[in-house]
């Protein structure tokens, strides 16, 4: 059994420059990263939105309609089974949504910046 | 101080077997060490010792993720806290699962593509800056100190509950597992250990309550009383302290370092995405359980509630509810995994604080790793002989709401925004740990009962108001916004070669 020594920060966590960054130091280059990264931004603040904003409907639907509250299904109280288990799928799809789409950014990105 | 007094215990036949708790305590221990030890043999290499050389399959990965941050507050206090305050306290699972989703929507790709070991890394990478590393690493341990103290609380309980011994058998019996097994392995045998212990926490929850479900259902026993009813006297929580647990939740698990760390043992940014996606299932399916737990518990056993007992209501309920020697068997399998929670969660931070504290103050060599392990150990021991536990959810709560004031605008803001500097960076991070620092402080001093709303959750204005010192410092000092700015920004979100990401 070999033990390796660790002897300093990894503040070499970056190091120098691989082939992907140097294929973007041209100006062009630049513009597509940032329009990769504003994308991705813009991607991200809309399933969170979209998210949250369903996630306050819940409670809000709960209290707006009469006697969901009392409704029972299988025994189980319809306010403890909504906020007990119906939000799990709705994250699993945003998740899923979320990864479809960033992977369909990069993919553009990548034939924008192999076109160059 | 409430330990010792008899009114623990169930008076009625729902009194525990020790041996039997005792046995199951054994049994984990003994699997996680030996578990450890087998990863000891295969791991090699600094990136094994570190990060497990980046070769950890999704399904593994988020296995070992789930189980490290599935902690005492999942696995007891959840429950707990539903018995005592019902639907609001739903928003206690919620909030821990869609935290990941938070952590995918802004960090887990760009976070992995930074190629970063730490939290300090990273920032020290991004910014440019050996002062923003030391307070980023300051924050950190702070962070990991405050979330080990209640799960070492959790284990105290889970002893004097089920065993009758004192409660720091509990608490030690952590700490001595958590360091042969750190101090050994390191990030290697840590993935298996945690994977391994997301499964046995799941079974250990589901296996009981399903039983106890069918078992009720059988007998035909009535509910004691609709869930609707609250079995304590507690005021309900206003529409502020869930909007606030929720920011605390949302954003707190973006800067949990020990979940952050395992974002690097992906082998690349789509890869990191993937692992998030299996953990939100994993999680998802999870906390469907304690939700049950709370259900039952509020239907069939609200006694529970009363003297004190809510945390330990996940221990108590197989033995209150089934009794006899079934009873006993389910409740072995219980204390198991709630072992497997300390245990689990313990070590996977000890793992990241080990790390920062032997960078950044020991220095140099496995040595200094082993001695920063158990000085990230030892120093929550002594917090947590000293303090009582309180609820346990809600301790893990403020931690999150002090990780979302304070490491993560630092992550998100240096992800997504180019303007920010070093000097924003640290000023808005001292901004959030002080303010939620200080409403952690005045909360402790006064005690839960008479504590005003802003003050119990103070992470609805502690984290904007992080948020924007951060952004106005760094306006002011636009000057020092890093050269190696577009370069790292760059690489944070430009995909790695074809080859990896299209699988």
């Amino acid at each position: 059994m070999s033990r390796v020594r660790v002897t300093a920060p990894r503040s070499a966590a970056l190091p120098p420059r691989d082939s992907r960054e140097a294929a973007q130091d041209s100006e062009v280059g630049q513009v597509f990263v940032r329009s990769l990264i504003r994308s991705q931004l813009r991607l991200a603040l809309v399933v969170a939105a979209g998210f949250l904003l369903i996630l306050g409907a819940f409670p809000l639907l709960l209290g707006v309609v009469p006697g969901l509250r009392e409704t029972r299904i299988a025994g189980i109280p319809f306010d403890w089974l909504l906020l007990g288990a119906g939000i799990y799928p709705l994250t699993g799809l945003s998740a899923w949504l979320y990864i479809r789409t960033a992977a369909r950014n990069e993919a553009r990105y990548r034939d924008l910046a192999k076109d160059q | 101080m409430r330990r010792g007094t008899g009114t623990w215990r169930r008076t009625s036949d729902g009194a525990m077997n020790p041996g039997v708790a005792i046995a199951a305590l054994a049994v984990v221990s003994v699997a996680t060490a030996v578990i450890g030890f087998y990863g000891l043999r295969i791991s090699r290499t600094t990136g094994d010792f570190y990060v497990a050389s980046r070769t950890v399959r999704p399904w593994w990965n988020a296995s070992a993720i789930g189980g490290e941050y599935l902690s005492a507050a999942s696995f007891l206090g959840v429950a707990g806290l539903i018995l005592l305050s019902g639907t609001d306290a739903l928003w206690f699972p919620v909030g821990y699962t869609a935290g990941y989703l938070m952590l995918l929507l802004f960090v887990a790709a760009p976070l992995r593509r930074s190629g970063a070991y730490t939290i300090p890394d990273f920032t020290e990478a991004r910014l440019d800056s050996r002062a923003v590393r030391k307070v980023t690493s300051l924050v950190v341990v702070l962070v990991g100190w405050l979330y080990i103290v209640p799960q070492l609380h959790g284990a105290a309980l889970t002893i004097r509950i089920t065993t009758g011994l004192p409660s720091w058998v509990g608490s030690v019996a952590v700490v001595i597992v958590v360091c042969l097994t750190v101090v050994a392995g390191g990030m290697r045998s840590i993935t298996f250990v945690q994977a391994f212990q997301y499964w046995l926490k799941l079974t250990a929850l589901a296996v009981p309550i399903l039983f106890i479900v069918f078992v009720l259902a059988g007998n035909g026993t009535p509910a004691l009383s609709p869930p609707a009813v609250n079995p304590t006297n507690l005021a309900p929580a206003g529409v502020y302290q869930n909007v606030s647990l929720l920011v605390a939740l949302l954003f707190g698990t973006l800067g949990l370092p020990h979940v952050l760390v395992r974002f690097y043992t992906n082998p690349d940014g789509h890869s990191a995405r993937r692992t998030t996606l299996i953990v939100l299932g994993l999680l998802s399916v999870f906390y469907l359980f304690p939700t049950a737990y709370g259900l039952v518990g509020r239907m069939f056993a609200p006694g529970l509630a009363r003297a004190n007992q809510a945390d330990a209501m996940v221990l108590l309920l197989p033995a209150e509810l089934v009794g006899g020697a079934a009873g006993d068997l389910l409740s072995a399998f219980v204390v198991a995994g709630a072992f497997a929670a300390f245990l689990s969660t313990t070590s996977g931070l000890v793992v990241s604080l080990a790390g920062v504290i032997s960078q950044d103050v020991l220095g140099a060599g496995v040595g200094g790793f082993r001695l920063a392990a158990v000085i990230s150990i030892v120093v929550p021991l002594a917090f947590a002989s000293m303090t009582d536990s309180l609820a346990l959810a809600g301790s893990v709560g403020l931690v999150f709401a002090f990780t979302a004031s304070t490491v993560c605008p630092v992550l998100l803001l240096g992800i997504w925004w180019r303007g920010l500097t070093d000097a924003g960076a640290i000023a808005g991070m001292l901004t959030g740990g002080v303010l939620c620092g200080g409403a952690m402080i005045a909360g402790a001093v006064a005690g839960a009962a008479n504590l005003a709303p802003w003050l119990a959750q103070p992470a609805a204005w502690t984290v904007p108001a992080a948020f924007a010192v951060m952004v106005v410092v760094s306006r002011a000092t636009v000057r020092r916004v890093p050269k190696t700015m577009s370069r790292v920004m760059t690489r944070l979100h430009t995909p790695e070669r074809p080859l990896a990401t299209e699988r």
